[in-house]
């Protein structure tokens, strides 16, 4: 194997920009104190302060509590709803696929808030409920609500999985079953889920891994009541103690990486065995879908109940309260009406400043996030060698980083070494750090595009003399153009969503929404942060329209 | 001095050897056909050729440029090679019209605006797509994106043509008109070509000589008649035609003669390898020179004729002796029977 040198600098760039915060966050874990007091050495002092404070222990087992519970709630019902969806004649499932993945785009700090203004203890609808019944039944602010909320927001997550599972599976199996005298329902359990169950594991594990991540809901939605998970615990520990104490972060961070880097691994090693249940014999025919009979109504019932409570209640939630001046109880909504806060919002050069920031990171970020995520997918194009796979470790390594300690680790790269300092405040940091962040997600995507090229059209050209770089330029970006621009598309998405990694990058020039309301929840700014979300909202749904307008598959 | 030489090159793919060392010489204006079942190693030898696969020892020579050698760290780039290559799938771009498909290996070859024109529009004349050039690849037919591929490896005159199964994605029938148009053109145009096919028939019209890989091997090269009415080994002779197989033993030689004894049967044969008296051999008859006869004579044996199928332009039958079954061929339906079948002792070939 001929090891070329443009691809052997690619990997050796990636090592840097992957490596060099994880191993700096490693580093500071092992500091008495943070890496710029003078007094710093090494210890294991700060393991042994956060190791034995409760509130760190107590945050460990909420955070592995909610993992399990969304799991829980997650994987059965995203796989219903995938079976309902592709293998059904469920009324509207034609329509049906991009609502149940609008979720996924949204900023769970959104969601998050809008879930408190909707069904909070003073929410529209608690209200409007107790009105009507005297009590609110529910209680959000719990670690019941936080794992029912957490678990229906991840559905999506499930469902993307076991649907592409259940679409990739060669029909005439099932069509085999069936004229075999088997009915739907033993159909369905016997020959369908055991196919799909590698992709359901899967998914499974991708939840319980984003359970440890999760930021925006616990941040919210376990603040009032005082329920704390690892990254709401690292966040709380910047404010406690006054001084940066960032060995204490660290080590925090050290202890969410164990956990999670170990299932980046296993979701890898997960697809690859998966990939063996994929039956791609079918002809393109798609299925007969299965007859529901009279459960279609009752199906229809479901899958709309999961769409009210994980899309249709936050949203409206927030977007009611961007116009009201004020509410609680006695308040009547027509009398409170009002634009203002969007007004107010233009006052502060801050907000605006972020909201153009979100536009310029999602627009033109993602746009060269794409050409450096196109450019890493060709260097590793079609290349069979063990450096393939230290390349593909290496993408991957980033997913392990929450966004909020990618952010920090981030932080800390800009102030350790010296040079890269001045550029700490400017978008570029928040451009690097979310680029290296989703670099798994957007060279999946490019190559799932880049491998619609056949080989052969490549090779045509190069044996017409065409050296590798031209090929590149002459037939295969021309032949991915279009999922280039999807690409772009759904990075943009992405990027106008992300709130955490921005968290400890926020400081004048590198505002964006997403870290703006984060702050602003500090401080109770609801209107503001009601007319910021609206926007945020307005902003991905823009790029949703265009993407579904131009026929753009919403997953990898 | 040969237009293309191969020597001994192995490739190997995962643990396997897919080329265990093979060689061959093309000359100028030979059309070689590399024959062979999937997997034999035939794409894989192409491809090494066209520099698309490393191989991993041997040597590639075209005229009097090395452009792989192994020993040496030798190994030329594809797009230096200069050859033409036309893919089984045709590897149309998708997003370009005929004459920009033709165009592209003289624009790379930095020809002037004039010159392009003129020989895009001469291939274009010659493969009958003159009319095309405007048209993208889903516009076009089988045949004719067949022809465009062919166009693209041909116009800027490489001394080499390198042909992957160029035929397999057209119906039978067309396939059989473009077998002969084929031939005629690579004629006309006195190419050297290299030509992968799985189907003998294809390989005996277009190639002046053949050569059947099997594993990674030759098997055996020759004139297409060498090789279909003298194979040097059973694989060969399975290989190039419909057979009739007949196992058992082998009890008497006489001048290049042989019986063959089965269960049930002693015939004469002619040899073709070299088999001790009592050693196992097969004995090879192709279907058309199975005959039925009118009654008992030499090499004659009796048959029962179990059933008889209709195939267009003749009849096939099939006939069964205890374990043996024989088919052979004619030209009217007969009822089942008992009959008598001929195996002529020259046509009867025993490995």
């Amino acid at each position: 194997m001929r090891a070329h040198p443009v691809r052997l600098a690619a990997v050796a760039a990636v090592a840097v920009v992957v490596l060099a915060p994880l191993g700096l966050v490693l580093y500071q874990s092992l500091l008495n104190a943070p890496f710029f007091a003078p007094g710093a050495g090494l210890g294991l002092a700060a393991y042994r302060f956060v190791l034995a404070d409760p509130d760190f222990r107590g945050a460990f087992a909420t955070s592995a509590l909610i993992a399990f519970g969304m799991v829980g709630i997650a994987m059965p019902l995203g796989g219903v709803l995938a079976f309902l969806v592709v293998r059904t004649d469920l009324p509207g499932r034609r329509w049906m696929e991009p609502l149940l993945l609008v979720p996924i785009f949204l900023s769970p700090v959104v969601l998050a808030f809008g879930y408190v203004v909707a069904v909070g203890p003073v929410g529209f609808f608690s209200l409007w409920l107790k009105a009507l019944l005297g009590a609110v039944p529910w209680n959000l602010y719990s670690t019941a609500g936080l794992i029912v909320i957490a678990g229906l927001t991840h559905v999506p997550h499930v469902y993307l999985y076991t649907a592409s599972a259940l679409k990739s599976l060669n029909p005439e199996l099932e069509e085999a079953a069936r004229t075999a005298g088997a009915g739907v329902w033993r159909v369905a359990l016997g020959v369908s889920l055991p196919l799909v169950a590698p992709a359901l594991v899967f998914s499974g594990v991708l939840v319980f891994f984003l359970g440890f991540e999760l930021f925006g809901l616990p941040l919210v939605l376990g603040d009032p009541a005082g329920i704390l998970v690892l990254t709401t615990y690292l966040y709380k520990l910047t404010n406690l103690l006054g001084t940066p104490s960032y060995h204490l972060m660290a080590v925090v961070a050290v202890s969410i990486i164990a956990v999670t880097l170990p299932l980046v691994y296993l979701q890898r090693h997960l697809l690859r065995t998966a990939s063996r249940y994929v039956t791609v014999g079918g002809k393109g025919l798609a299925a007969r879908p299965l007859p529901l009979g009279r459960y279609r109504w009752v199906a229809l019932a479901l899958v709309l109940a999961w769409l009210t409570v994980t899309v249709i209640v936050p949203l409206s939630g927030v977007a009611l309260r961007s116009v009201v001046r004020t509410w609680g109880e006695g308040v009547r909504v027509a009398e409170v009406l009002t634009l203002d806060h969007f007004h107010e919002l233009m006052e502060y050069p801050n907000l605006v400043r972020g909201i153009v920031n979100t536009l310029l990171i999602g627009t033109l970020g993602g746009a060269l996030a794409v050409a450096a995520y196109a450019g890493l997918a060709l260097t590793s194009h079609r290349w069979q060698a063990r450096g393939a796979v230290l390349l593909d470790y290496l993408v991957m390594t980033p997913r392990a980083l929450p966004g909020l300690i990618a952010g920090l680790a981030f932080l800390w790269i800009f102030l350790f070494f010296k040079p890269l300092t001045p550029l700490r405040s400017t978008l570029f940091s928040l451009w690097l750090a979310y680029t290296v962040v989703w670099v798994a997600y957007g060279l999946r995507l490019i190559s799932a595009a880049l491998y619609q090229v056949g080989p052969e059209l490549e090779e045509a050209a190069r044996v017409a003399g065409a050296g590798q770089m031209r090929v590149y330029r002459d037939v295969t970006l021309p032949l991915v153009r279009f999922g280039l621009l999807g690409s772009w598309l759904l990075i943009f998405m992405i990027f106008c969503r992300e709130y955490s990694t921005g968290v400890y990058l926020l400081g004048p020039n590198t505002e964006v929404i997403g870290s703006l309301i984060v702050s602003l929840w500090g401080t109770g700014a609801l209107d503001l942060i009601a007319a910021l979300s609206v926007i945020n909202v307005l902003l991905i749904g823009a790029g949703l329209a265009v993407a579904l307008r131009l026929g753009v598959r919403l997953h990898a | 001095m040969p237009e293309l030489a191969v020597e001994q090159v192995v490739k190997r793919l995962g643990g396997t050897e897919v080329l265990k060392g093979v060689s061959l010489a093309l000359m100028r204006g030979e059309v070689v056909a590399l024959l062979g079942h999937s997997g034999s190693g035939k794409t894989t030898l192409l491809r090494s050729v066209a520099g698309l696969e490393t191989p991993d020892a041997g040597r590639i020579t075209l005229g009097d440029r090395v452009v792989f050698d192994a020993g040496r760290g030798i190994e030329v780039p594809p797009e230096q090679r200069g050859l033409g290559f036309v893919f089984q799938s045709y590897a149309l771009w998708p997003n370009r019209r005929v004459f920009d498909t033709v165009a592209y290996g003289l624009i790379l070859r930095r020809a002037g605006e004039d010159e392009i024109r003129r020989r895009v529009g001469e291939v274009l004349e010659r493969l009958g797509l003159a009319a095309l050039g405007d048209r993208y690849p889903h516009q076009l037919s089988g045949g004719q994106q067949q022809r465009v591929a062919l166009a693209r490896a041909l116009v800027y005159q490489p001394p080499v043509l390198l042909l992957d199964e160029p035929l397999s994605n057209l119906d039978a029938k067309l396939r059989e008109e473009a077998r002969s148009w084929l031939r005629q053109l690579i004629r006309q145009l006195n190419l050297s070509a290299l030509y992968v096919t799985h189907d003998q028939v294809e390989a005996m019209a277009v190639a002046d000589r053949v050569l059947l890989l099997r594993d990674g091997r030759i098997e055996q090269e020759g004139t297409p008649q060498d090789m279909y009415e003298r194979p040097s080994s059973a694989v060969t002779a399975d290989f190039m035609g419909t057979n009739n197989r007949l196992s058992g033993r082998l009890t008497a030689v006489q001048e290049g003669r042989g019986r063959l004894e089965g269960e049930g049967f002693g015939l004469w044969g002619t040899l073709f390898s070299p088999i001790g008296v009592g050693a196992p051999a097969t004995g090879f008859i192709r279907l058309e020179r199975t005959r039925l006869a009118e009654g008992p004579g030499e090499n004659r044996l009796a048959m029962r004729l179990e059933t008889s199928l209709y195939l267009g332009e003749r009849w096939e039958y099939l006939l069964t002796r205890g374990d043996l079954r024989v088919r052979a061929w004619g030209r009217s339906a007969l009822p089942p029977g008992d009959r008598w079948v001929e195996f002529p002792p020259e046509d009867l070939w025993l490995f």
